[in-house]
């Protein structure tokens, strides 16, 4: 049941989700707005992206990366007219915003004849037969075969390669003082702007790399799965994006990761559970914001240079065949 | 749109309300207040509750927009309301505008607020370090480069980053919460509270400092202590201070001039010693005062 | 296009804008008050639609006790939802965020409890008043004239107990400051159960006439998405601005519906768009500023 071909598949997936959560993660953990329609944003990166692979013949990192500021484009045009608005109007416009790419690409009768060929987008039946070039890391076939110039490129544009890089700018990026004043605008916004914190700035940038972040995942969805249809982006969608970002905890990029894998992984193992799982998840989203509304990590970071540390220990310990001096597991290096 | 200067701006004024009225559907909050603060002056603002001392700091810092008048800030417009009494002052042809409150802000204006606001769920060490952001200007590419080592344009982060670190340790100090600084703001004790939002404040370099009530809830020892610490800070920062405040002994002690409001209206101007007797003043504020510092 | 058929159409949508109005109404209010988009509301109109449907089916009760029951039935789990999950919040002052974030969770829980303990299939309500009447030639039917009775005493009601008795006066107090209404010896516990009970009490009749109308089915409380849209076209937190908003978009969306029906809803978040760029305060909505 388990091949690799299945696993494979799963952290494909993994990675690209990992992708809208952190984006959203910066969105809503950091800065304190909520996304209804992050979907849309996914949805656009999607099309855009296949639209210049198999229309234009574009190369898919390109195509990324165009997906990915078609999005942003969208996103900043949506902050634009709703983030100097008081009172949810972000809230709704994201929901209508995501809501209406849906139906545009619903209801989109499209054939471009580019260089002879027919590239045909047709409304809610969708888009097949797009080529699979979304790769876990990289094409190890071609660097056997000695065609290094492919693997290269497979490489850089993998699905690991490309969240490892984003997963690492995100984590400096919150880091410094962009970082901060997104948290100073979560945390009492007329108090950022009465430090001279340019809030409309903060949260125009976090739409913006939310959203471009979003924009990317939809391109290598897009080119994982092999087909597309604007059912894929549907309301619930966005949804389940913004728990994986409140399990793992508002504020914490190793939370995100944490919350996007289980909660990835999970749907399998709970295949027995069936409809039930979603209202386990509506239920632990009500108990977690009462309980312990910063999520599983509380928004704190799990300290990964520490928890390498304290694995090195215990390998040299085994090694030399002494007892535990502290019992610093690495269990308990993950709860502090 | 661009700033207004005036060319015959008194260089000695840091902070001018012109004939400044704020009114909220058919109340006027604040009604036809005028004031210069001169720079390195302590300036109080007293006046019985309800009396709009607060309205005036959001008129200045831009959370309100000014229904009349005019606000100028080290010899710049950065308010400006409908119509203007007895406009004797007017070089251009001023539009009504109102610059948005960040932007007021960092050009060196910081304040406090009645009701503590702090980055709650933050570190002490935060809180300072997230007001420092001014001084930093290294863009979204740059913050990626953490490396000491580098050509100049990259190490920016380094050399900028370590220099707000310096100057947030150093602010705590003198503030006396550096022991504090990993606690989380929100489970300080009250004084230590109003201490860091002081501290917050700043870290943006401010050349005019606003303190809505610093001494409420305070006993009166800290409230002493206080009196010497807006003191120090002001020489150590060659700061101009504007000071809300019910505590009439530090009021009376610390500041320089003061104004009295009541109900909005301009009452007395003048030196502790003329306020503490103004026949007018007595009447309307401090006779009510003391019933009101017998419950506090 | 007929004048019948333009007659037709115009009751049509008075018909689906009345009911939007019971909809959005309930939101409104909820946002006056307590500052946040109440997105629990769809869960609550779509379990009103479900306890007029089995009212009907299996309980064999005739059409007003119904749907009395459904209004009943949606008011209390408004009211506890709002106990078991804002209330919370509320004591801890937690951030609005986190009530979004909540009423999400609660209305995905919804949703699936009734997918997973019923089922997800659509189902429709037995047929109730399929007779058509004709008034001056022209053909309506009657049950969108009595949704359009029914949703305009409901309103009316509302509106009075708004404007006209000491609990309104309390409402509207806290719509302008909750703190300070409290400080003024209002209870704000109380207020707010009221409303979440008028608001659920909507939703549910909403929801029994969307079901007749429509069909029944776990996912109909995303129509409460339009009602939003509807809120902001007419002006976000005003009561009457809920309710102008939601007849004009019910109207417009039926003749966009008539010339191409693939449009409706695209329709309605595209005038969503228009209405932020252009006037986001909506028809009759204020602007307000900031408290420090």
């Amino acid at each position: 049941m388990f091949s690799w071909y299945y696993i494979e598949g799963i952290l494909i997936q993994s990675c690209y989700t990992l992708l809208i959560v952190l984006g959203l993660s910066i969105l809503t953990g950091y800065t304190g707005m909520f996304s209804f329609g992050h979907a849309g944003f996914v949805c656009i990166g999607a099309y855009v992206s296949i639209l210049c692979t198999m229309a234009f013949g574009l190369p898919y990192w390109l195509s990324l990366i165009i997906a990915g500021l078609a999005a942003m484009l969208l996103g900043a045009g949506l902050g634009k007219i709703t983030l100097n608005l008081k009172g949810d109007y972000f809230c709704i416009a994201t929901l209508g915003v995501g809501e209406a790419i849906r139906l545009i690409f619903n209801n989109l009768q499209l054939t471009i004849n580019v260089g002879g060929k027919d590239f045909l987008l047709d409304g809610a039946k969708g888009v097949a037969s797009i080529p699979l070039k979304t790769t876990l890391f990289g094409d190890w076939n071609a660097l056997s075969n000695g065609d290094v110039g492919t693997f290269l490129s497979t490489l850089f544009s993998s699905a690991l390669f490309i969240v490892i890089i984003f997963l690492t700018a995100t984590a400096l990026l919150m880091n410094s003082k962009h970082g901060r004043s997104m948290l100073a605008v979560r945390e009492d916004e007329l108090a950022a702007q009465m430090s001279g914190i340019n809030t409309f700035r903060s949260k125009m940038l976090a739409m913006c790399m939310s959203a471009l972040y979003a924009g990317i995942a939809g391109g290598m969805m897009a080119h994982y799965f092999g087909y597309l249809q604007p059912k894929m982006f549907l309301m619930t969608k966005s949804t389940e994006y913004t728990i994986m970002v409140i399990f793992g905890g508002m504020g914490s990029i190793t939370g995100s990761v944490l919350g996007t894998v289980l909660l990835c992984a999970l749907p399998e193992l709970l295949r027995a559970v069936g409809d039930w799982r979603l209202v386990m998840y509506g239920l632990a989203v009500i108990v977690i914001m009462i309980v312990r509304p910063k999520g599983l990590m509380g928004g704190k970071e799990l300290p990964v240079g520490r928890i390498c540390r304290a694995v090195g220990r215990v390998f040299t310990k085994k090694k030399k065949d002494l007892p535990p001096p502290d019992g610093g597991s690495v269990g308990e290096e993950a709860s502090v | 749109m661009s700033d207004i200067t005036f060319k015959h701006h008194d260089p000695n004024v840091m902070l001018e309300l012109w004939h400044v009225t704020k009114r909220f559907g058919g109340l006027t909050a604040v009604g036809d207040v005028s004031f210069k603060i001169k720079k390195g002056e302590i300036y109080a603002l007293i006046g019985p509750n309800g009396a709009g001392k607060t309205t005036i700091f959001n008129l200045i810092t831009g959370v309100y927009a000014l229904t009349e008048g005019r606000v100028i800030f080290d010899g710049t417009v950065v308010g400006q309301g409908d119509a203007i009494i007895k406009d004797d002052m007017r070089e251009t042809d001023v539009k009504p505008f109102r610059k948005q409150p960040y932007d007021i802000m960092s050009r060196g204006m910081a304040r406090t607020f009645q009701n503590i606001r702090l980055f709650k769920s933050e570190t002490v060490y935060n809180n300072v370090l997230t007001a420092c952001h001014a001084e930093a200007d290294y863009n979204i590419f740059q913050s990626l480069w953490r490396l000491k080592v580098g050509p100049k344009w990259l190490t920016k982060y380094y050399y900028q980053e370590k220099a707000l670190r310096e100057k947030t340790e150093e602010l705590l100090k003198i503030m006396g919460i550096w022991e504090q600084r990993d606690m989380i703001a929100v489970n300080l004790p009250y004084g230590q509270q109003r201490k860091l939002e002081i501290a917050r404040a700043l870290a943006t370099d401010p050349k005019l400092l606003l303190l809505d009530e610093p001494a409420a809830g305070m006993n009166p020892e800290e409230t002493l202590a206080l009196m010497d610490l807006i003191r120090e800070i002001r020489d150590r920062f060659d700061l101009t201070v504007l000071i809300i405040e019910h505590h009439m002994d530090l009021v009376m002690n610390v500041s320089d001039r003061i104004f009295v409001l009541n109900f909005g209206k301009p009452l007395a101007e003048g030196t502790p010693a003329e306020i503490q007797s103004n026949p007018e003043v007595i009447e309307a504020y401090l006779g009510k005062e003391d019933d009101g510092d017998g419950d506090a | 296009m007929g004048i019948e058929y333009f007659l037709q159409q115009l009751v049509n949508g008075i018909c689906l804008g009345g009911m939007y109005a019971l909809m959005s109404v309930g939101y409104s209010l909820v946002y006056s008050i307590m500052n946040f988009s109440n997105f629990a509301h769809g869960g609550v109109i779509m379990v009103g639609a479900y306890v007029g449907y089995f009212a009907l089916t299996a309980l064999n009760v005739p059409f007003l006790p119904a749907f009395l029951l459904c209004g009943v039935g949606s008011g209390l789990l408004a009211v506890i939802i709002e106990r078991l999950v804002y209330s919370p919040l509320r004591k801890r002052h937690a951030p609005s965020l986190y009530f979004i974030i909540s009423a999400m969770g609660a209305s995905i829980f919804l949703e699936n409890f009734v997918i997973a303990t019923i089922d997800g299939t659509p189902r429709n309500y037995p047929p109730i008043f399929d007779n058509r009447i004709n008034i001056g030639g022209i053909s309506l039917g009657v049950d969108s004239l009595l949704m359009i009775v029914v949703s305009a005493v409901a309103l009316l009601i509302l509106m009075f107990i708004i404007q006209k008795t000491k609990v309104g006066l309390a409402i509207r107090a806290c719509s302008y400051s909750e703190k300070a209404s409290t400080l003024m010896g209002i209870n704000g516990d109380l207020v707010i159960f009221i409303i979440f009970l008028m608001g659920g009490v909507l939703a549910g009749f909403a929801g029994m006439l969307y079901g007749m109308r429509f069909i029944v089915k776990p996912t109909i409380g995303q129509v409460t998405n339009k009602s939003f849209v509807a809120a902001v076209f007419g002006g976000l937190g005003s009561l009457p601005g809920a309710i102008v908003g939601s007849v004009l978009l019910g109207i417009m969306e039926i003749f966009v519906a008539s010339f191409n029906s693939n449009l409706r809803d695209l329709f309605v978040y595209g005038l969503l768009i228009l209405v932020l760029v252009i006037k986001p305060s909506g028809l009759m909505g204020k602007v307000v500023e900031d408290k420090a």
